[in-house]
């Protein structure tokens, strides 16, 4: 038992907290429930309901969808349908490559979330762009 | 193959290829095969019994119990970990490769050293953490201990686990590093923090929230699947995943 003893120092490194996991993960299942939930209700209505005629045809006439998308709950609409989504692919895509051993991961991490970051704020940008015109 | 037509009569012969590892005549492994008689109740334990008594009593393997309960016979058996008392040799066609567990170190032939699993399953203080200060047998103690059966019901499947090691060779997680605590002893750590009686969480907290904690698991479930207690580590280390995100959570406002 006392063969490969670890030093203090070691020791301690390997019980350091894990501190931005957490959130990463968390940002990952709220992602994984706002996309199993809220998608195939938008399916529903979008590609299966009005191709069919079975809406109203004014029911996403442009100015009321863009009425409904450019206000506060269209912010989070998106917010739930894209950008959640968006951390939990990177989330998914940042474990496949280390179960793969391709980069490293602190690089894969910077990258990852970064790009999600990225196309979050771009895909809310627009929302609120809409909202001020 | 159904059960209601098992018998123990209808002898055939079938092949096992073994894995054979002998540090002190050659430092390669090699494969092995043997033939031998089985019938439809012979276990993959049965036959290893066989090989050793009468065909090669060089083979090494551990084994106790034979039925499911010590955790000690377990093997891969064309790449799956099994249990070898509990896989029989009816439900595999053609030619059977048994191989020692995946991820361990090898000894000897099927033997491996389980000291990492041990030392990560002692990690977690598997055991009940009492902060009361009344103790049993002291008059003014309350009815300490007392558990309802839904209290029980909480953690009981948790609790099944018979330290095999077989969600180990299942868990690629593991394969890559043999630091992360492991399926078994996160599932243990869960079924303890589960435990009405316990008040040990705190102290298992700082283990489970490390990277080489819960956050290492990626969710394969193989664990479970392989699971020859039916304990679903994969459910517990995720449950503790919530438990750990609350607990960072909790920490970071309380400063």
């Amino acid at each position: 038992m006392n063969v490969n003893k670890p030093s203090v120092s070691q020791h301690d490194a390997h019980r350091r907290q894990a501190y931005d996991e957490p959130l990463w993960w968390g940002l990952f299942s709220a992602g994984g429930v706002c996309f199993a939930v809220i998608m195939p209700a938008v399916i529903l209505f979008i590609a299966v309901l009005l191709p069919l005629g079975l809406l109203p045809a004014e029911a996403l006439s442009y100015e009321r969808a863009s009425g409904l998308l450019f206000s506060i709950p269209g912010l989070l609409f998106i917010g739930a349908a894209v950008c959640l989504p968006l951390f939990h692919a990177a989330h998914r895509l940042r474990h496949g490559l280390f179960d793969l051993s391709l980069g490293n991961d602190t690089l894969n991490k910077k990258v990852m979330y970064g790009l999600a970051a990225l196309l979050s704020l771009l895909a809310l940008g627009m929302v609120v762009a809409g909202m001020l015109n | 193959m159904s059960t209601d037509h098992l018998q123990t009569n209808h002898f055939q012969t079938k092949h096992i290829s073994v894995k054979r590892y002998l540090p002190d005549s050659s430092a390669e492994p090699y494969w092995q095969q043997y033939e031998l008689p089985v019938d439809d109740s012979t276990s993959l334990l049965d036959a290893l019994n066989h090989i050793k008594e009468q065909l090669d009593s060089t083979l090494s393997y551990r084994w106790s119990c034979r039925m499911a309960i010590c955790g000690s016979c377990g093997v891969m058996v064309n790449g799956i970990p099994k249990l070898g008392c509990k896989t029989f040799l009816r439900d595999y066609e053609g030619e059977i490769r048994i191989e020692p567990l995946s991820h361990f170190p090898v000894q000897r032939d099927l033997v491996v050293d389980m000291e990492i699993f041990l030392e990560h399953l002692a990690a977690v203080k598997p055991y009940l953490i009492d902060d009361n200060p009344v103790k049993p047998y002291d008059p003014k103690a309350p009815e300490t201990y007392q558990q309802s059966p839904e209290q029980l019901a909480r953690y009981k499947q948790f609790a099944n686990c018979i330290n095999c090691g077989l969600c180990y060779s299942a868990c690629p997680q593991f394969g890559l590093n043999p630091e992360f605590l492991g399926p078994a002893a996160l599932t243990l750590a869960h079924r303890y923090n589960l435990d009405s009686r316990d008040h040990g969480t705190k102290q298992r907290m700082t283990e489970l929230n490390r990277h080489e904690g819960v956050w290492s698991c990626t969710f394969v479930g193989f664990c479970s699947k392989v699971c020859p207690k039916h304990v679903d580590p994969a459910a517990a280390v995720n449950q503790s995943k919530v438990e750990s995100a609350k607990h960072t959570l909790i920490a970071l406002f309380k400063g």
